[in-house]
């Protein structure tokens, strides 16, 4: 009796077992729909035509497709001019970060410098206590890089955690290396720059991407310190097509007429500029993702 | 140059202890090592200690002019902390700052813990990717987008009210006035954050020893127990770390997305500290006013982790921070 039993209740498990596969696949089906729609919705309507938009009928597909909202969106300089800026400062302050962080990191691995301890502790501090959002203001303000590029990149360029996480990266190319170049004459800053820059690749990369893509995506410090209507990022354009009203018309030509005469869906173009600011950091993702898995395995070495 | 130093050491060596001579030798002799960490080391001072020095303003009648140490102390020196205590819509924002914190805390915490271990069974490897892959993508999605979607999505005619349609529900501006704010907010950090919180503990699922499955299976235990009994213990530890810090922030919001979905019908409504702090200290230029208030919060967030961190202290020392 007691195998028949048995066997019974194993198949009782795999049973349930089963169904809950089902179930969760089903779940993970609906969970991804629920990620991708959105931004596929965004994609749909920016291609619809105003009728269509009105009628609330779009939803994977773009119906009646018109491409006017892209024509007005790239075929003006403003989102040109926006991506330009934005570049500049997304590459400008990755590669501030990474090489600042890169020289702090080196000097803070070598186990025989005076400053090591006093520097760690330099950088702990500041994990645990920050001057908050109006000192940093009034001291970029006080330093004159208000309006400026630097107002960006600086302020968040280095931090203790980024530092870190390079020295346990640099730690993992061994000591040894150092050694050896030492050895052969090498002075520090030769032992960084020809061999342990060039040996870190994976970690710039991943560095690298995470501080273009924060920077493409942040309006906060552009709305703080860049007054300049010509030098502001994407996102800042955006903002302000998206979030005061009439201000569309002030940036894109030809909007309001559009606009009036049916041709246009002011959604046409708000979407259209968001699919101009997402876009970008969608054809990184591939990149993105093949390198932070990398990246948080880095963050996980013990520091 | 040897001699320089010696004539040097002779008439100095009085006045320097032995301990900061042979510091300051050590020093001379690692200078390329001291050259090389000098920019980062002057970065971090200028953006990072200059500001923890401005909080003295919060004391201060601060004139630009006289900069933060010849500016005149405040008379009481609390002045700029009881003037916001006395401040009208105190409550509300105290009131709207925690509701805000508990209830995000209350949903976007569990939300990567539970999907990550409900991904981490699946069975189909392929799938369990692209699932994790596309999982991800909103998390690199930008605020601005994300509140102009909510913002269109949550008008008549919206996404969000076609999907009411199909309740029954009658279709309303969702964006006006505070009653659907938190849920917004709520529902769109969840959005953007479920996948990308979960890879810390996807990165723990898979350090799980494969001989405890083994050993259950033999024991008879289905799925559920397996879950209950190894997966959650294993990724126990990470969860702890990553509740007492989302506890110390329960009062520092994404004050940059409130701000963005602020507008006329509702920006007192749903104001919390920290979009306050913004609105009359760098709009206004009340930044004396403004700094006491963002010290106030600093030091409640702190009591908040050190307390969280006591009472994790007492149910299981091994996972607190300290």
């Amino acid at each position: 009796m007691s195998s028949v039993a048995k066997r019974k209740a194993k198949n009782e498990i795999h049973i349930g077992s089963h169904v809950f596969d089902v179930m969760l696949v089903i779940f993970m089906i609906l969970f991804s729909v629920v990620m991708i729609y959105p931004l596929v919705n965004v994609i749909a309507i920016s291609l619809s035509s105003s009728a269509m938009i009105s009628s609330g009928k779009v939803t994977w597909f773009p119906k009646e497709i018109t491409f006017t909202g892209y024509e007005i969106v790239f075929g003006q300089s403003t989102i040109w001019i926006a991506y330009l800026n934005t570049v500049k400062y997304a590459v400008t302050y990755a590669v501030v970060s990474l090489f600042m962080t890169s020289l702090l990191a080196y000097t803070l691995l070598i186990p025989e410098f005076v400053l090591r301890k006093p520097l760690t502790i330099y950088l702990l501090i500041t994990m645990f206590f920050s001057g908050g959002t109006v000192p940093t203001y009034l001291v970029v303000r006080n330093l004159g890089l208000m309006n400026t590029m630097w107002a960006l990149v600086l302020p968040g360029a280095v931090s203790a955690y980024n530092v870190f996480v390079y020295r346990a990266f640099f730690r993992g190319l061994s000591i040894e290396i150092r050694e050896a170049a030492k050895i052969d004459g090498a002075g520090d800053a030769t032992i960084l720059f020809r061999i342990y820059m060039p040996l870190s690749k994976a970690l710039y990369a991943t560095f690298g991407l995470f501080a273009i893509v924060g920077m493409w995506n942040s309006y906060f410090s552009a709305l703080l310190y860049i007054k300049d209507e010509a030098k502001q990022p994407i996102q800042n354009v955006l903002r302000s097509i998206l979030f005061s009203s009439g201000a569309m018309g002030g940036t894109f030509d030809g909007v309001n007429q559009l606009v009036q005469s049916g041709k246009l869906n002011p959604k046409n173009v708000q979407y259209a500029t968001i699919f101009a600011t997402v876009a970008p950091v969608v054809m990184i993702y591939p990149f993105l993702q093949k390198y932070f898995a990398q990246g948080v395995q880095v963050g996980s070495v013990k520091g | 140059m040897e001699r320089l130093q010696n004539t040097s050491r002779k008439t100095l060596k009085d006045f320097i202890p032995q301990q900061v001579l042979k510091f300051s030798k050590l020093l001379w002799r690692q200078k390329s090592l001291v050259f090389l960490a000098l920019p980062p080391v002057i970065m971090v001072f200028l953006f990072r200690y200059l500001p923890m020095y401005g909080i003295l303003i919060a004391f201060k009648d601060y004139k630009p002019l006289r900069g933060v140490w010849g500016s005149p102390w405040e008379t009481p020196l609390f002045e700029n902390f009881i003037r916001f205590f006395n401040y009208v819509d105190f409550k509300r924002l105290i009131f709207n700052t925690v509701k805000v914190g508990i209830v995000s805390l209350f949903f976007t915490y569990p939300a990567p813990i539970i999907f990550a271990l409900l991904l981490n069974e699946l069975r189909f490897k392929k799938f369990k990717r692209v699932v994790q892959t596309i999982s991800y993508l909103p998390h690199f999605i930008s605020v601005v987008v994300i509140v102009g979607m909510l913002n269109n999505f949550g008008s008549l005619g919206g996404l969000f009210n076609q999907i009411r349609g199909i309740f029954g529900l009658e279709a309303v501006n969702m964006n006006s006035g505070d009653k659907y704010f938190l849920l917004m907010y709520v529902g769109s950090a969840v959005w953007q954050g479920v996948g990308w919180g979960a890879i810390i503990y996807l990165a723990a699922l898979a350090n799980v020893d494969p001989t405890l499955y083994d050993v259950a299976n033999i024991d008879g235990a289905n799925r559920w127990h397996k879950i209950w009994n190894i997966n959650l213990p294993s990724i126990l530890p990470t969860t702890t770390v990553i509740l007492i810090l989302n506890a110390g922030n329960i009062l520092s919001q994404d004050y940059t997305k409130i701000l963005l979905m602020q507008n006329d019908t509702n920006r007192s409504l749903i104001d919390v500290i920290s979009t306050f702090v913004y609105r009359v200290g760098i709009a206004q230029g009340e930044f004396e006013y403004a700094t006491a208030v963002n010290l106030f919060v600093s030091v409640i967030n702190f009591f908040l982790v050190f307390i969280t961190n006591k009472i994790v202290q007492r149910l299981n020392p091994e996972n607190s921070l300290w």
